[in-house]
């Protein structure tokens, strides 16, 4: 089944549209990245999946049920961190994790299974306003995994971790959805991070999505090798000889981008060298999310 | 619902505000037993007859002068009235006793105190949630926002009759060591009904004392419900603390001084700040506007907050929230 469905979702502010027909599907066991510039329409999107913003057209669908009709039944299957993991700063973790659970109408050991998770068991009895930027976080996950939700949306969820815990997050989400099937929303302006901890991307910029595919394919499609030599106009020659489509580099620059596997490479090399052409080296090179990025957007800047 | 209750209560107590309200409380209290204390020891209530004669030869004094705006000389008279009264009975309305003490708490924190402590309980209980974040997580909750709305109203009116009861707890128990704290059967005079110019004796009615402060708390802690219903749309309308709860304090003063200087505008009598020292008027002091009967007061108080509370709901459950 489904775990959450957004169909045609748009938001008009004004004379502003800030959501236009943002359409995408999740299912269980899925990590599901949503990369988009700031101002993308990113955070609007999420509020709307999680029902804090109503939908100017389009709806969303959780476990089968519409947020709006079944507000209740949808928001059991589902766990969020909406922008920043804010939390009661004057009361302790513990405190935190009571309140919410108390919503939810679930057992104290619930608090102990979800603070475990994240490791936060060691400072429960802290107060929030003690914790850092990072405790925060990991406890705004535990809060969002009570209840033991089919979905869970996070928005920029390395925001403000050093790469420690950046990398802490990554294998915790990539566990809960291979190990428990749980469907994770991510939204991101980071396109290493998505990288890394997606299967699957949208590129959403204006309000709009771009792209939509698995993080796989859309790096796959754009495999090339690298060629640095000494002469570049003898070795062009050669790649074309071979049947390779090359693409010149800018002035200057002595290194040859080759789409062809890396499998093939060695005969290349063999042929640039029966030549006399020095090869200093061969390497593949995959074109990242960034490029891509640039290319869809038409090269607006992504910080 | 009981475990939203449960969450706002403690979020409200985490916050430490009732706290100090329980600690201005004290203080003020400490010092009105000091000063009674002081008053009865001083023994000006040996000679209260005199001072009584002389307070009305006073106000004689001041209404045959003149020169003063018409709805002052007409309370002026009615004061007279009622000081004569008691003296006629030969009853001393002002010596000071603990139960005595306690009654006029509901009178004169009623007027301004009860409202403002409670204005600063209060008055973000929403706004607050706004300016922490903490909304977002509150509202992803398979919680309908309706709930969570009227487990905070309840909350609200709670700690409301939570601070009028301790104020009237604290009362006695700082002034009863000090003061005679028997007297809870002394008479007390109310009702006092002026229609007009008229002053109907006929109307007064003997009340024992703790009768008479019963009914007191009683019109106070209504007012105080009406208050903490207004309390609530603010912290809906304002997106932070300051906000709500300045704009409360402001309208509470602003609105107390505008009926206190200009009586003559009329349509001042249908600010919720001309009604709400109900207990006052119970006990005999004249509204500042005419035509303010005691079924006013309540229906007015009545009209604010059911309105206050219904406009809250209908931005509260159809609002956007953003960042």
């Amino acid at each position: 089944m489904t775990a959450l469905a957004a169909r045609n979702l748009t938001k008009v502010i004004g004379d502003r549209t800030i959501v236009d027909d943002v359409s995408f599907e999740l299912q269980p066991g899925e990590v599901f990245g949503f990369l988009g510039p700031n101002g993308a329409g990113k955070t609007t999107t999420i509020r709307m999946l999680v029902g804090l913003i109503r939908p100017t057209a389009g709806s969303v669908e959780i476990c089968g049920f519409d947020i709006r009709r079944e507000f209740e039944k949808a928001m059991r299957c589902i766990g969020c961190i909406v922008e920043n993991p804010d939390l009661y700063r004057f009361m302790t973790g513990r405190e935190n994790l009571q309140h919410f659970s108390r919503m939810l109408g679930l057992d104290r050991s619930e608090i102990e299974r979800v603070a475990e998770l994240v490791n936060l068991d060691h400072r429960l009895d802290q107060r929030v306003g003690t914790y850092s930027l990072g405790m925060r976080q990991r406890l705004g996950i535990a809060q969002a995994m009570l209840g033991s939700p089919r979905v869970l949306i996070l928005d920029e969820p390395s925001n403000g971790l050093d790469p420690a815990g950046i990398r802490e997050i990554r294998e915790l989400l990539r566990r809960l959805a291979t190990e428990r099937g749980l469907a994770v929303f991510v939204s991101s302006h980071l396109l290493g991070e998505v990288e890394l901890m997606c299967d699957r991307v949208a590129i959403i910029h204006r309000g709009r999505i771009l792209k939509d595919g698995p993080v796989k394919n859309l790096i796959s499609n754009r495999r090339a090798m690298e060629f640095k030599v000494n002469d570049v106009t003898r070795a062009l020659r050669v790649f074309e000889q071979s049947g390779a489509r090359a693409t010149p580099p800018a002035s200057g620059d002595h290194a040859v981008l080759v789409a062809i596997e890396e499998d093939d490479a060695p005969p290349l090399v063999a042929s640039l060298v029966r030549e006399g052409i020095e090869v200093f080296h061969a390497r593949p090179k995959i074109q990242t999310l960034e490029e891509m990025f640039i290319e869809v957007t038409g090269g607006e800047t992504v910080d | 619902m009981l475990n939203l209750i449960e969450n706002e209560s403690l979020k409200l107590l985490r916050r430490r505000r009732f706290l100090i309200v329980v600690a201005i409380l004290f203080v003020i209290m400490t010092l009105v037993s000091y000063s009674q204390y002081r008053q009865l020891r001083q023994g000006r209530n040996e000679n209260w007859r005199a001072e009584l004669q002389e307070r009305i030869a006073r106000y004689e004094n001041r209404l045959r002068r003149g020169r003063m705006n018409e709805s002052w000389s007409r309370s002026m008279r009615a004061e007279m009235r009622r000081l004569q009264f008691y003296l006629d009975r030969g009853i001393n309305p002002e010596a000071p006793t603990a139960p005595l003490v306690v009654r006029t708490f509901a009178n004169a924190a009623g007027f301004l105190l009860l409202p403002l402590l409670i204005s600063v309980l209060g008055a973000d209980i929403v706004s607050a949630e706004n300016a922490e974040g903490t909304d977002k997580l509150l509202l992803t909750r398979p919680v309908r926002r309706w709930k969570i709305l009227l487990s905070k109203l309840l909350t609200l009116w709670m700690f409301a009759s939570i601070t009028l009861l301790t104020g009237g707890a604290l009362s006695w128990l700082v002034t009863a060591p000090v003061l005679p704290a028997g007297g809870w059967d002394a008479p007390m005079f109310n009702g006092f009904a002026f229609g007009g110019d008229q002053f109907h004796i006929e109307s007064v009615r003997e009340l024992p004392l703790w009768k008479d402060a019963l009914i007191a708390y009683g019109l106070e802690w209504y007012a105080l419900i009406a208050v903490g219903s207004i309390a609530l749309l603010l912290s809906v309308i304002f997106k932070s603390s300051a906000a709500s709860i300045g704009t409360m304090l402001a309208s509470l003063i602003g609105g107390t001084i505008l009926t206190r200087i200009s009586p003559d505008w009329t349509a001042g009598k249908y600010l919720f700040v001309s009604a709400l020292p109900l207990a006052d008027y119970y006990t005999g002091q004249l509204p500042p506007y005419e035509g303010m009967t005691m079924a006013f007061c309540i229906t007015l108080l009545g009209v604010w907050a059911a309105v206050a509370i219904g406009v809250a709901f209908v931005i509260y459950t159809r609002k956007d929230v953003f960042g």
